[in-house]
């Protein structure tokens, strides 16, 4: 294919609505016509109009933050959160390291051990912010959901590592109620049981 | 009997030449054909239990494996076909059944042969299952099994079998509740050497290192590749690195590695690799003229004798020998020294610098002696080679040591335990055996035989064994170096590789004796004030963590050369970074500006003409000397004698220095502190098992708590000495064997 197609720059008969720009003045003195006509014409009283009205109405817009927050969907991508498992309270991550592996900016970091009952433990998990790039692979890749994205976009502190250690990520425990199950990239999709398919039993 | 033809036939339609004694698969790999396989490993013999490496051949019904069998000539064979694509897959699939899905967790995910042809295959669901036994994970130590991951390929088995020789483990049959079990059942732990090699050639996570366990992912790991420092063989290892934690950048050892398809290495190399030394709190790394660096430089300056072992690069053995000429001091170094006098004698006698004998030469020997070294601790990488030449050629091996190797049953067919002290009769009578048809001794073998306790009948088997063998190899260890009457047994040694075909393979203590035997000038004794380089001494300078008065770089922390057995020079590499001094910067201060050098490596050109990068494959060979006539050894006179209570200063199976014993957190964690006897030993002794005691070698005072080994026999007990790190180099440089007063001590 030739480059031809793409040069071809006949609009055709679609919607497009020409706008029509006066040409900008070139001499001083329309240029200082240009400039009464729009500073004392109606032009300006327009505006004035507007605001006036609206004021008057008690109809305002403006969302009233921080005493006001706007609901946020579930894809959008802020400071990451480690989730426990709903029944037991457990912690989901089980230190596979494939969020490791696939962070693009390569600023996770994870510490993983034996514990009492011979499982494997995370010790400690860290995101570098000062390198994420918020681009959601770790919480499409975790198989067990443990790492996600959570809402909060909020965040003030001297430093930025004051988000991103293990403890601040983790659901408290006495916050687990409150949890809630993540449904942005990498969650289940709402047909997920349909899917599965099982293992035929010979037995 | 073996044919010398080349065989010609075809691969995929490709004329390929087979040599003799290769297999279908060996010449596809060589020439590049791929065929898959689970169980193959080069190093052992072809074990075809995973049935992937089935070829077709034309003509021929059915198919054939291609890793144990050699082709005919003008056969057509074919490595990839419809057919056998579906075969593998339903193979692949057969391996995956009730396969636990805790991929996540295990420590092989990643590295995993299982993962890797499961997905070459294309098997992405299960179709079938069985019922699953009850299959319980066993804890062997150091290592783990876990059954249900266990493929039963049998690499461990063989292995364990063919290229170690412990032959700890065998396959349990039980149709699908078929497992790996321990060979001794009345043993709850693994009874062997621990050399982890099971673990390594392991394809899935079936065996695991319990240190290493859930550490780390495989694939996080970088590998930096080194040479294993505790003992003469130098084996080549991968050091595999990664930041000690999320907060901590510095490079840490996860792990050790090696090239399992063809070598092996042993336990102390595999999981004694945690020695990275740290500078002393006062040694301040950013200011590098500080008080204590002054300190350690007068030191040096004002020192009358430098004491080092061999556990040291060609490159420090270098700086040492500058410094001796520039402050002329002495340089004592036991073990090289007598390893020196040694030498010297043995080519006077065979007018060659160095003994014949190599590593390779072991491995394809039909007769091997073994004097003077337990070798199953001093030189594993030999050992090894010795069960391989066992299990290949049916070699004869006799294994002539005071102490009895229980361990080493598997493979030798004569066990001689000789008289303690006598080496030099057992080297003399040795030599009548083997050349005595060519060269007469004038040795009294009757008093000889009877001191030594070789039997004649013992002698003549070797003899009749010689006659017909056609490669010979004499193995002969550090008992011998150490040895009193060494330039005699050396002489012997020396007519014996001149006048015959036997070659003489010397098997130091330490890692690096050739190398400092070969650099220094070295004295015998020491006088005046002394600096200890890795050894006690007035001032020490140690690369051993928390000991001595300044720090220098371990040597998994320093580029360097060192010289192992075979004769060849090997390069270490950085694994762990050191923020201190080094010897060479001590020296720097020292030389005259011409001598000075910035990195320690620069002084490689120095020594052997190559840069530090460029150098490989460099071979250090025997070089034949002139001499008018031959220095015969001389007459025996008389053989020493050593009674009453007898201990031999040993190293153990995973412990070959004070730098093998950290553990895995870093910690100097020495737990052999056990005198170790057999029965017969604790009724001469009149101790029993448990007992508290204490004796004293060479002014060293031992604690020990005595423990009856039901496997050892007669009368010396072992005698591990490593928890005395540096001052432990005095003892096991000087001869083993050490006549003790055991006293109990009361509870």
């Amino acid at each position: 294919m030739s480059l031809d197609a793409f040069k071809n720059r006949n609009i055709g008969s679609q919607n497009y609505v020409p706008v029509n720009i006066e040409n900008y003045p070139t001499s001083g003195w329309d240029k200082f016509k240009q400039v009464v006509k729009r500073g004392v014409g109606k032009e300006l009283f327009v505006g004035l109009w507007v605001v006036l009205r609206e004021m008057l109405k008690f109809k305002i817009h403006t969302v009233q933050y921080p005493s006001e927050v706007l609901p946020i969907g579930p894809r959008y991508r802020a400071v990451h959160k480690l989730l426990r498992l709903l029944e037991s309270g457990n912690e989901r991550c089980i230190g596979c390291g494939l969020c490791e592996k696939i962070c693009v900016a390569d600023c996770i970091r994870m510490d993983t051990r034996v514990d009492e009952n011979s499982r494997k433990e995370v010790v400690e998990y860290s995101i570098n912010l000062g390198r994420c790039i918020f681009c959601g692979y770790c919480a499409e890749v975790c198989p067990e959901l443990a790492i996600v994205h959570g809402s909060r976009y909020e965040n003030v502190s001297e430093q930025r590592a004051h988000f991103v250690l293990k403890d601040d990520m983790l659901t408290p425990i006495d916050f687990l109620k409150q949890q809630k199950e993540f449904s942005g990239f990498g969650a289940l999709s709402p047909n997920a049981d349909q899917l599965v398919k099982k293992t035929p039993l010979a037995y | 009997m073996k044919l010398k033809k080349e065989i010609k036939f075809f691969i995929n339609d490709r004329e390929v030449i087979a040599k003799s004694g290769e297999t279908i698969l060996n010449v596809a790999r060589r020439e590049g054909f791929y065929i898959p396989t689970m169980c193959y490993l080069e190093k052992v013999n072809p074990i075809a239990s995973c049935r992937l490496c089935l070829v077709d051949v034309e003509g021929s019904k059915g198919s054939i494996l291609s890793c144990q069998t050699k082709p005919t000539e003008g056969i057509k064979v074919r490595t990839d076909s419809e057919y056998l694509y579906k075969h593998r897959q339903n193979i692949m699939k057969l391996y995956d059944v009730n396969h636990p899905l805790e991929c996540g967790v295990c420590d092989k995910s990643g590295a995993c042969e299982l993962q890797n042809k499961t997905l070459e295959f294309g098997i992405n669901c299960q179709d079938f299952s069985i019922r699953e036994p009850h299959r319980q994970i066993e804890n062997w130590g150091k290592i783990q099994y876990d059954p249900s991951l266990c493929i039963l390929c049998e690499r461990c088995v063989s292995t364990c079998n063919q290229a170690i020789g412990d032959d700890a483990i065998e396959l349990k049959f039980g149709g699908y509740g078929s497992a790996i079990v321990l060979k001794d059942k009345t043993s709850q732990t693994l009874e062997c050497s621990t050399c982890g090699e099971c673990i390594a050639v392991c394809p899935v996570g079936a065996l695991i290192s319990t240190d290493f366990k859930y550490s780390s992912n495989a694939w996080e790991l970088n590998k930096v590749p080194s040479v294993c420092t505790h003992c003469s063989a130098g084996c080549e290892i991968d050091y595999e690195i990664k930041h000690s934690s999320t907060l901590n950048h510095d490079a840490k050892i996860y792990r050790v590695t090696n090239n399992f398809e063809n070598s092996s290495i042993c336990g102390a190399g595999r999981f004694g690799f945690n020695f990275a030394n740290v500078p002393n709190d006062e040694q301040n790394a950013k200011n590098l003229k500080n008080k204590k660096f002054d300190e350690v430089v007068n030191a040096v300056k004002k020192a009358n004798t430098i004491i080092f072992n061999s556990h040291i690069t060609n490159e420090e053995a270098f700086i040492l020998q500058k410094l001796k000429e520039k402050l002329k001091l002495k340089l004592v170094n036991h073990e090289a020294y007598n390893l020196q006098k040694f030498l010297g004698a043995f080519s006077r006698s065979s007018g060659e610098t160095l003994p014949n004998g190599k590593i390779e030469d072991v491995e394809n020997a039909d007769q091997i002696v073994v004097v003077g070294s337990r070798i199953i601790v001093e030189n594993p990488q030999v050992r090894y080679a010795m069960t391989r030449a066992y299990k290949k050629n049916r070699a004869f091996i006799s294994y002539m040591h005071p102490v009895y190797e229980p361990l080493l049953n598997n493979i030798v067919k004569q066990h001689i335990r000789y008289e303690v002290g006598t080496e030099e009769g057992v080297v003399a009578l040795l030599s009548e055996a083997l050349i005595g048809q060519v060269l007469k001794f004038d040795l009294d073998v009757g008093y000889v035989s009877g001191e030594t306790n070789v039997g004649e009948e013992e002698l003549a088997r070797i003899y009749q064994i010689g006659k017909k063998s056609k490669k010979r190899i004499l193995i002969v260890g550090s008992d011998i170096i150490a040895h009193e009457k060494r330039e005699n047994i050396a002489r012997f040694l020396g007519v014996m590789q001149k006048f015959s075909n036997i070659k003489i393979l010397v098997v130091p203590e330490e890692l690096n004796s050739f190398g400092v035997a070969k650099i220094c000038q070295l004295d015998e004794k020491a006088t005046g004030k002394t600096v200890g380089y890795n050894i006690t001494g007035d001032y020490i300078i140690s690369a051993l963590k928390d000991i001595g008065h300044f720090s220098v770089p371990a040597l998994n922390q320093q580029e360097g050369t060192i010289i192992d057995i075979n004769h060849k020079v090997k390069k270490l590499n950085v694994a762990v970074s050191f923020n201190g001094q080094s010897l060479n910067d001590i020296a720097n201060e020292i030389f005259d500006p011409i001598d000075c050098r910035e990195y320690t490596i620069d002084r490689t050109r120095d020594i052997f003409n190559v840069d530090f990068d460029s150098l490989e494959n460099i071979q250090i060979d025997s070089q034949e000397i002139e001499i008018d006539c031959t220095e015969m050894p001389n007459e025996i006179s008389k053989l020493p004698t050593f009674d009453g209570t007898l201990v031999y200063n040993s190293r153990t199976y995973l412990e070959f220095n004070p730098f093998s014993a950290f553990d895995k957190n870093g910690k100097f964690n020495y737990e052999n502190n056990l005198l170790i006897g057999s029965e017969q030993f604790a009724t001469a002794g009149k101790i029993a098992d448990g007992d508290e005691v204490e004796f004293e070698i060479l002014g060293e005072k031992f604690k020990r708590k005595f423990k009856i080994d039901k496997d050892m026999r007669g009368v010396i007990a072992l005698n591990p000495i490593f928890d005395k790190n540096l001052k432990a180099y005095q003892l096991s440089s000087s001869y083993k064997f050490q006549k003790v007063k055991i006293v109990k001590v009361a509870k």
